[in-house]
């Protein structure tokens, strides 16, 4: 459902909850630096019968929000293991329609000894050679081989399928802790590959209180990672040229 | 009516360790999902943790942000129990979480947690940094896992 005017050609962001939360607290911050607006809202019957009140009023808790350049799509809940696709799917469609110029991925990739690391790398991977290439050659490193599970896979292979540019970012973080440096790394990244600029200043220094208020979110989104194997992405994986 | 028992192989042993110590983190994964995660009479709140059995250690990580250091207590409670709490270096309500429909405010964080295979409560070692808990627990021997022998050793 629509709720506001919707740009065309825009890059289009995926902020989902998923290890570390870093996609939501990423597009959160997001939306509250920009000033985003929201434009549209994901309904389906085939979801659990969830809302979200934001004072007194009703509100799916998969939104989209934008301005006259990007547009946004988050999720205030973790998106149940077996509605990945439909939901990734119909979010990809309706960002064809409205003609997105790209999409990308806000996540993170898991990491042992994370609080050991004093600098963490972004990592991507995109839909096509073409865009890996533009990714790279904005300093961004490749994730080369690996497993990815989770909305951002769903994302890069239907639009590598569809041949829609798009790249999934990919900052190391917790596992299972929300990761506010972690999200603030993905935004300086994003920056780079897009020039879209947000100024992060404010994420750090709210990181504890985020990391606080994050609990019940990061707890459910557990949950959700338990069923979609997400541990395997720590795998290594076998070579099949 | 004749009745066959098979005797328990060391194999049957193996399965019902694993049958047990899945259980023991099922209760871990459904307690932390069910319940809610502070305790408004108590004015505590349940920190995010992790737990790892690792061959030799189990590893018990918890994320304590606006923790005061000084505060933070690890307590043995018994040979396979941990409890954790401390203080905050604010008080935090509901409001400030977000929830105006219960009232109360939170200054501590709190949990007890059973460590699901036998460990060296006594050699248990801890670190603290950028607000998360590591908390290293040897692990100890349980009796049918007493007696090892080396391949080829008759």
């Amino acid at each position: 459902m629509e709720k506001g005017r919707i740009p065309s050609g825009a890059v289009m962001l995926f902020g989902f909850p998923d290890v570390g939360l870093v996609g939501v607290i990423a597009a959160s911050h997001m939306i509250e630096e920009l000033n985003l607006a929201e434009v549209a809202q994901v309904e389906s019957r085939l979801l659990p019968p969830l809302i979200v009140l934001h004072e007194g009023l009703p509100h799916s808790a998969i939104r989209v929000f934008g301005n006259h350049d990007v547009l946004l799509a988050v999720s205030e809940t973790p998106v149940p293991a077996d509605m990945v696709y439909l939901v990734v799917d119909a979010l990809i469609d309706w960002g064809r329609q409205k003609k997105v110029r790209m999409m990308i991925s806000l996540s993170g990739i898991p990491v042992q000894e994370r609080q050991d690391l004093k600098e963490l790398k972004v990592f991507a991977a995109s839909s096509s050679v073409e865009v890996l290439t533009a990714v790279k050659a904005k300093g961004i490193e490749v994730l080369m081989e690996g497993y990815m599970v989770g909305p951002q896979a769903v994302m890069l292979m239907r639009c590598a399928q569809i041949g829609l540019p798009a790249t999934a970012l990919l900052a190391q973080c917790f596992l299972n802790y929300p990761d506010p440096e972690a999200a603030a790394e993905v935004l300086k990244s994003l920056a780079k590959v897009t020039g879209i600029g947000v100024d992060v200043a404010k994420l750090l220094e709210k990181g504890e209180e985020i990391r606080l208020k994050a609990r019940d979110v990061m707890k459910r989104t557990q949950e959700e990672m338990s069923k979609m194997k997400k541990s395997q992405e720590y795998d290594i994986p076998v070579y099949v040229s | 009516m004749v009745s066959i028992k098979k005797r328990r192989s060391a194999a049957d042993d193996f399965d019902v360790y694993f049958r047990d110590l899945r259980r023991e983190f099922e209760e871990w994964g459904g307690k932390l999902f069910e319940r809610p995660s502070w305790n408004q009479k108590a004015s505590t709140i349940e920190p995010l943790r992790d737990m790892i059995v690792a061959p030799t250690e189990v590893v018990v990580t918890v994320d304590l942000p606006f923790t005061r250091e000084n505060t933070l207590q690890v307590r043995a409670l018994d040979e396979n129990t941990i409890e954790i709490s401390a203080e905050m270096k604010r008080k935090m309500s509901f409001r400030e979480l977000g929830i105006t429909h219960h009232v109360g405010e939170f200054q501590r964080f709190h949990f007890q947690s059973r460590i699901p295979v036998p460990v060296q409560m006594k050699k248990m070692k801890i670190r603290f940094r950028k607000g998360m808990l590591e908390v290293h627990i040897p692990r100890g021997r349980a009796r049918s896992e007493s007696r090892s022998r080396a391949v080829g050793q008759k």
